[in-house]
């Protein structure tokens, strides 16, 4: 029955998906909408159902002699798993009313649909094969959602997304050819499943492995010197479709690393050498990099974009340190990047939507028209630069204690200093939006001013967001416990 | 003394009489006698063979009253029976399949002096293989060269004049350098009798005295029929004496004249000289290096014709190429694979040639590739039979080319010395490819089918198997020889290993 | 089942082919139906033949000492026969109707058939000499096939793969006339059949002479640089690029190819030496440079031509790591490149036949026109690239175990070629998937006039040879099981 459940929290969306890019008539936006609604609303069921109980796993077939697709739900993959619903069921909602806008809206929904069921196959993934084809798969199916609006522009977008994404799989797929030969199983356990009587020797080609996989997964997450794609996809989507993308998409390649570092070839392994070193130096240049790029970025969407490169590399930079309490930051980060930048972004679309500004530098007095939109903004960028009490602060809290205590010589203390020069741009690059959305000057057109705020159903997900991006800090303890029991198991 | 053993004799005899014959016979009768004498002359040889087979070993049979060391003498084994049989067939087989063409090429007066020299040509070829002294072999070299010459020269326009001209000045030229040979090997051992002179040549290089003169002997022997076979670089007059006769001539020259004087070489070292002596001198391995050359000169020279028949002629030059290449191999397994190259290059070469005249029929004679196009077609039977041929050029398995390849491959990879495995199998290769490309090119092209409309235009004849019963059943019979000697080649080659083995 | 039905086997498509220009059919209808009909009852043959195998060799001919035309069924013309027999039927079925407004159709269906007789004789061939007189054969009976538009660019294309194969054959026929003086036998023994007291002194030379025969057999199998011939041949009709150059001729080189190695020659005799480093590197090479020239190109025939290329180079790779377990990967590959190539290029000739359009460039929105055709070919695009869940992944995983499980850098570095041209691949495929599915946002789908996908006869076999792909990608198993049976000898 649980199996069954499992299943259907995969499945079901994938299959709603597929109906709805089947159905040969032309169903108005607003049938689309409410159907992909009703689809999310049933399978978050079938989420909350597999949250509660006991952990499951299900062996479902085999690609081939020795390729076993299984399943295994863990606490990880049931903080990813809800994370990426959350943020799915609020962009399908603004979606509804974005899409509007937009042509081809049954492809839209109907891959949008999909993206989410593979997504979960991939929370679910129980060990490096089902991961790899899940990965693969969520690759090809957000293509369609990247290149939507089909100009010019978003179709070569969608060909550098593809194709970075792919070089990245197959960096993974290299060090996995050569893992399955010095690992015991690859299915994903905390402690890792290195075989040292059989890796014995043969330390530097593991080591050479596992920098490969970080640099296949850190194409996904955007980590310097593979970042090139994340700024021209991202904002060429439709700005719910770049919400996912930033929000949570980005986030499989952080859990990919997870998996593989800790679950694999396990933390000891890496402790200590180069490849370390290398993973640090990689996330603390994205970081300043990415916070660069973007206070210098004119487009709202794209420095958002860059924000993200900027944002997801402090989490690999917890990751890479090793340590329980960098761990922690880095996957409560994980979670309130997801609903900060997914608000962001949605803000950023019903800006596009009401007014079709795209530059900041067209944004001046967007605080008077779009009122509440822009206090949701803000909020959002008070928890993403760090500013207590809200989300931000707790992770960057945690990655900083971590950083400090891992026992690195040069990034104990060059971490916290990177993270504090981020944030500082960070409120430099978010910020003024809405200072001088909320205070035009006095030249500003006060007279032929306009309030055009965004509809109900796109300001109901971004307030939730932005609430959430508040409140989780504030009331953090539940979150960080669950997490802490995580990261326990883990190192 | 078997009755069967004056076969040799009988049909020396025979086809030099019925040569003698034909010239007051009127030219239907002499067409017949012909005929009927090389059938005979080709049963007698069989049963001959059959004979030597049982019996094993070879005979000599003493002409006349005089016994050796004056008088002339005829040898006979299995190897000569089984050339005698195989050569007659092949001249047969021309003669039939070139009978319409001559008709058209020849004016009817001279068909007589064309069935004479034909004789002639026969009875010089089988002295050629049963003699056993070098007086009458070099007196039957001269008879053949002039039959020869006639057989180019019968067609009368000014392109055969002027090849059976240079044809004969070259062959003189060879004649004459054997003569010198000869001489000198006359003059070093007193004796003219194969068996004899080899006792006197052992008996000179155990000594050690006359070393250079000796070598100067056997160079100007073998340069002269070198010559005369159309080695590389001797090989010019060729692809004018081949490309330009009647079509029943350059079968007959190609497939059996050139042979007929290597026959003598191979007979010279082994019976006069002693192969062992020639294996020790270098001579061999000047063979095998213009043999290579040849192999590769020759199918380059054929890629650049753009005349069919010169084009089947240089091929010729290079399949001469491949029997040098053979001997300077230096192993018995090597001679083996000449001599069946022999075999199988007089039984393809004339095929090609008759089939090639059958297509250039149909395209109004021309015989430039470009009108050739589709005349597969208008000819099928001819189209098959150039198939055929060019597949056994190329040396596709089960046809005759085939197995010479593999015979020549495998004698050179067992040969001992690695300087000579690698040249032979690559060149082997090239040359494979090589041919490929001219003979395949030009098959392609002949199953090309043409516009109708240009067919008509252009006036082509079309081939009607009814008119032409004897031109379809010739090519039908060469098909057939080829697929036997391709695929039931064992026993022939069997036999040359016997005949071999008894030849010296 | 007595061996007489190998003969039968072989002879049946030959006569049956040879009877479709004597008999004289009332319409076009009733000898199509003849010719299926003769294939099928061919392929039920074969498929017997494989079940229930007869023991023993059969001599048919016999030239001379030691050479004959035998014919014996071991595991490897198990795998060779049963995928051709799969083929013939399906390939025969589509070219019915692409062939439709050709001319000289009774000749091209003779041929047709024909060749597949003769490849049955080179799966048969029980030593060297028997599959030498068929590769031969093979050759000679392809040329009308190529030749069959009569155009200038078919006669030279023509030309070109005659000279080229045939010299290619009389290389490899150096190689066979050492066998026959080296070795013990010209049959095929697993383990080769070299007199190793012989050999043992002139090691060298029969190294050289295997490099010289394995570049031989090398031109039909299209390895660089004999390979030109392959995209030039391109100019034939569609269903004789994809079953004879995508399928049967150059899997019979690669055939020829395994069995001088593993069956002649002999894995022990040659592994660690450097022919053995010398073949895999130009292997490698080729598996690059094919992918290369495949992204130049913009004929979409010559595109997977190159394609064809470089994945034959995968096998060859994969033969030269000299364990069973590369031979495994091998037979894998060969399998499943097969049907992936073949339903490539089906797709291409169903473009060309419908839309007359041979270029890249002209495809445009082709996607929303002939749905069934372009989803084969994304099936078999992801394919190729190597997409879990598809053939190509489980080729490449056991690939890639073998060249793991060798321990030889130079195989891991085979490894990175194969990852790299996975790479480009997709570039190459996906770039006409994308001009298909997403031509941009002004394109006119009017423009593309009445364009339907092709009748049954054509979409049938394409949609059954992208189930094929997935099926294989799925249910490997038993398939690989039986591979790893043929490689240890066990038939």
């Amino acid at each position: 029955m649980k199996a069954g459940i499992l299943l259907l929290n995969m499945c079901f969306p994938v299959l709603a998906g597929l109906m709805m890019l089947q159905g040969k008539r032309e169903y108005t936006g607003k049938k689309l909408a409410r159907r992909s609604l009703a689809a999310m609303v049933i399978a978050a069921c079938f989420l909350v159902w597999n949250l509660t109980g006991d952990p499951l796993s299900l062996h479902l077939c085999s690609l081939g002699k020795d390729l076993p697709v299984y399943f295994h739900v863990d606490a990880i993959g049931k903080l990813f798993a809800s994370v990426v619903t959350l943020v799915w069921i609020l962009a399908i909602c603004f979606a509804g009313e974005y899409m509007k806008k937009e042509q081809d809206q049954k492809r839209f929904f109907g891959f949008f649909l999909i993206v989410y069921g593979v997504l979960m196959g991939l929370c679910y993934a129980g060990n490096l094969i089902t991961f790899y084809l899940f990965y693969e798969m969520m690759t090809l199916t957000t293509v369609p959602l990247v290149l939507h609006t089909r100009t010019r522009e978003a179709i070569t977008a969608g060909m550098k997304y593809l194709l970075y994404s792919l070089s990245g799989a197959y960096l993974v797929l290299f060090s996995t050819y050569m893992l399955n030969r010095y690992t015991t199983s690859l299915d994903f356990t905390p402690g890792g499943t290195l075989d040292l009587a059989a890796a014995e020797g043969h330390t530097t080609l593991i080591l050479v492995c596992a920098c490969l996989m970080i640099l296949g997964f850190g194409v996904k997450a955007g980590m310097f010197p593979m970042h090139g794609w994340l700024s021209t996809a991202h904002p060429v989507a439709p700005a719910p479709a770049s919400a996912v993308l930033s929000g949570v998409i980005v986030k499989m390649g952080v859990l990919g690393a997870i998996r593989v570092v800790y679950e694999i070839i396990g933390p000891e392994v890496i402790r200590g050498t180069w490849v370390q070193t290398v993973w640090l130096t990689l996330s603390l240049i994205t970081v300043f990099m990415g916070s660069m790029l973007a206070y210098r970025e004119k487009i709202l969407k794209k420095r958002l974009a860059y924000s993200t490169v900027s944002q997801i590399s402090y989490i690999l930079f917890g990751l890479a340190l090793l340590q329980p309490q960098a761990l922690t930051g880095s996957l409560l980060h994980v979670v309130f990047h997801a609903c900060i930048k997914s608000c962001l972004f949605l803000c950023a679309g019903a800006v596009i939507f009401c007014t079709g500004k795209t530059r900041t530098d067209q944004l001046t007095g967007i605080g008077k028209e779009m009122p509440v939109t822009i206090w949701c903004y803000t909020i959002a960028s008070l928890a993403l630069t760090g500013i207590p009490p809200a989300s931000g602060f707790i992770s960057k809290w945690y990655l900083a204690e971590g950083a400090l205590s891992s026992g690195t010589s040069v990034f104990a203390v060059l971490g916290p200093v990177v993270l504090l020069i981020s944030a500082l741009l960070t409120a430099g690059y978010l910020l003024p939006v809405s200072m001088k959305g909320f205070l035009p000057g006095k030249e500003f057109d006060y007279a032929h001013l306009i309030r055009k705020e965004a509809n109900l159903a796109m300001l109901i997900p971004v307030s939730m967001l932005s609430l959430l991006a508040l409140l989780l800090g504030i009331f953090c303890g539940p979150l960080v416990q669950y997490v802490e029991k995580i990261v326990e198991v883990m190192l | 003394m078997a009755f069967v053993q004056n076969v040799p004799f009988f049909s020396i005899i025979l086809s030099m009489f019925s040569g003698i014959v034909s010239s007051v016979l009127p030219e239907k009768q002499a067409k017949w006698l012909n005929t009927a004498v090389i059938t005979l002359v080709g049963a007698m040889s069989a049963w001959l063979l059959s004979y030597l087979l049982e019996v094993g070993g070879s005979f000599t049979f003493m002409m006349g009253h005089f016994p050796a060391p004056w008088g002339n003498e005829i040898r006979a084994g299995a190897l000569e029976a089984l050339m005698a049989l195989i050569f007659s067939i092949i001249m047969l087989l021309s003669l039939l399949g070139g009978r319409k063409k001559l008709k058209d090429e020849v004016e009817i007066t001279k068909h007589n002096i064309y069935y004479i020299l034909t004789d002639l040509l026969l009875s010089s070829l089988l002295a050629l293989i049963y003699t056993n002294d070098l007086f009458t072999a070099y007196v039957f070299v001269e008879i053949n060269t002039i039959s020869a010459c006639g057989l180019i020269m019968i067609r009368q326009n000014g392109r055969t004049i002027e090849a059976a001209v240079r044809y004969m000045i070259m062959s003189l030229l060879g004649s004459g350098l054997l003569l010198m040979g000869i001489c000198m090997l006359y003059d070093l051992t007193g004796h003219l009798l194969m068996s004899n002179i080899k006792e006197s040549v052992q008996q000179i290089m155990a000594e050690g005295s006359y070393r250079v003169p000796m070598l100067i002997t056997i160079g100007l022997i073998t340069v002269g029929l070198s010559i005369k076979s159309a080695l590389f670089p001797f090989h010019a007059w060729l692809p004018d004496a081949y490309g330009y006769s009647t079509v029943s001539s350059a079968a007959m020259l190609s497939s059996l004249v050139s042979k007929g004087y290597i026959f003598l070489l191979i007979k010279i070292f082994y019976r006069v000289i002693g192969i062992d002596i020639i294996r020790n001198s270098n001579i061999l391995n000047v063979l095998f290096v213009f043999g290579l050359c040849a192999m590769i000169f020759g199918s380059v020279s054929a890629i650049w014709e753009n005349d069919i028949r010169r084009m089947i002629s240089f091929s010729s030059v290079a399949q001469i190429g491949y029997i040098y290449m053979g001997f300077g191999l230096g192993t018995e397994a090597g001679m083996v694979a000449s001599v069946f190259h022999i075999l199988m290059h007089a039984a393809t070469k004339s095929m090609l040639f008759i089939s090639a005249i059958g297509l250039t029929d149909v395209s109004n004679g021309s015989r430039h590739f470009a009108e050739l196009t589709g005349s597969g077609y208008r000819n099928k039977i001819a189209g098959i039979g150039f198939t055929v041929g060019s597949l056994s050029m190329v040396g596709i398995p089960c046809f005759a080319g085939f197995v010479s390849k593999i015979l020549f491959a495998q004698a050179a990879v067992a040969n001992n010395a690695p300087v000579k495995i690698f040249p032979t199998v690559i060149v082997l290769a090239i040359s494979t490819i090589l041919n490929a490309v001219y003979f395949l090119k030009t098959v392609i092209r002949i199953y090309v089918p043409e516009d109708p409309a240009f067919e008509k235009q252009q006036g082509y004849l079309f081939f009607q198997i009814s008119r032409q019963k004897l031109y379809g059943l010739t090519i039908i019979c060469f098909i057939a020889l080829n697929l036997v000697l391709g695929m039931m080649s064992q026993p022939i080659v069997h036999i040359i290993e016997i005949g071999l083995q008894n030849f010296s | 089942m007595s061996q007489y039905w190998m003969t039968v086997a072989i002879l049946l498509p030959i006569i049956g082919g040879i009877l479709v220009k004597v008999i004289p059919f009332p319409n076009q209808k009733i000898m199509k139906i003849y010719l299926e009909c003769v294939m099928v009852v061919t392929s039920l043959l074969v498929f017997l033949l494989a079940w229930n195998r007869p023991e023993g060799t059969l001599e048919v001919v016999h030239f001379m000492q030691g050479l004959s035309i035998s014919f014996r069924i071991d595991g490897m013309s198990m795998v060779f026969s049963v995928l051709i027999a799969v083929l013939w039927p399906l390939a025969m079925l589509y070219s019915f109707e692409y062939m439709e407004r050709e001319q000289h159709q009774r000749v091209f269906f003779l041929f047709y058939s024909v060749t597949y007789g003769v490849t049955l004789g080179i799966a048969y061939a029980s030593d060297m000499l028997s599959m030498y007189f068929f590769y031969e054969l093979l050759t000679l009976v392809t040329v009308p096939l190529i030749m069959h538009s009569l155009s200038r660019q078919a006669i030279h294309a023509t030309r070109k793969y005659l000279y080229y194969s045939l010299g290619g054959a009389a290389f490899a026929l150096i190689g066979i006339v050492f066998l026959m003086v080296y070795g013990s036998q010209l049959d095929f023994v697993l383990g080769g059949v070299l007199d190793l007291a012989k050999a043992g002194e002139k090691k060298q030379v029969l190294l050289v002479v295997y490099l010289i025969a394995c570049l031989g057999f090398g031109v039909k199998a299209a390895m660089f640089p004999m390979g030109s011939w392959l995209p030039d041949a391109g100019v034939a009709p569609t269903p004789v690029t994809a079953l004879l150059h995508a399928v049967a001729v150059v899997k019979a080189g690669v055939f020829a190819i395994i069995r001088l190695t593993y069956y002649s020659f002999g894995t022990d005799f040659l592994r660690g030496t450097w022919v053995q480093a010398v073949v895999m590197a130009l292997a490698m090479f080729s598996v690059v440079y094919g992918c290369t020239r495949a992204v130049m190109e913009r004929h979409i025939k010559r595109r997977l031509a190159y394609s064809t290329i470089s994945n034959l180079s995968y096998i060859i790779f994969s033969a030269m790591i000299m364990t069973p377990l590369g031979l495994v990967g091998a037979l894998t590959h060969m399998v499943c490149h097969a049907v992936m190539k073949i339903c490539s290029f089906l797709c291409a000739g169903a473009i060309m036949h419908q839309t007359g359009k041979t270029f890249i460039d002209d495809l445009n929105g082709y996607a929303k026109k002939m749905p069934v055709v372009f989803g084969c070919f994304l099936v078999s695009a992801l394919g190729l690239m190597g997409v879990p869940g598809l053939a190509g992944f489980i080729s490449k995983w056991n690939i890639a175990q073998a060249a793991v499980d060798s321990g030889r850098v130079q195989a891991y570095l085979g490894i990175g070629c194969l990852l790299i041209s996975a790479f480009l691949t997709s570039i190459y495929m996906m770039s006409i998937v994308f001009r298909a599915y997403f031509p941009g946002k002004e394109f006119h789908y009017e423009e593309l006039g009445e364009i339907r996908d092709p009748s049954w006869r054509m979409c049938v076999p394409l949609v059954l040879f992208a189930a094929g792909v997935a099926g294989l990608g799925l249910g490997s198993a038993p398939l690989v099981r039986f591979f790893t049976d043929v490689a240890n000898g066990l038939y």
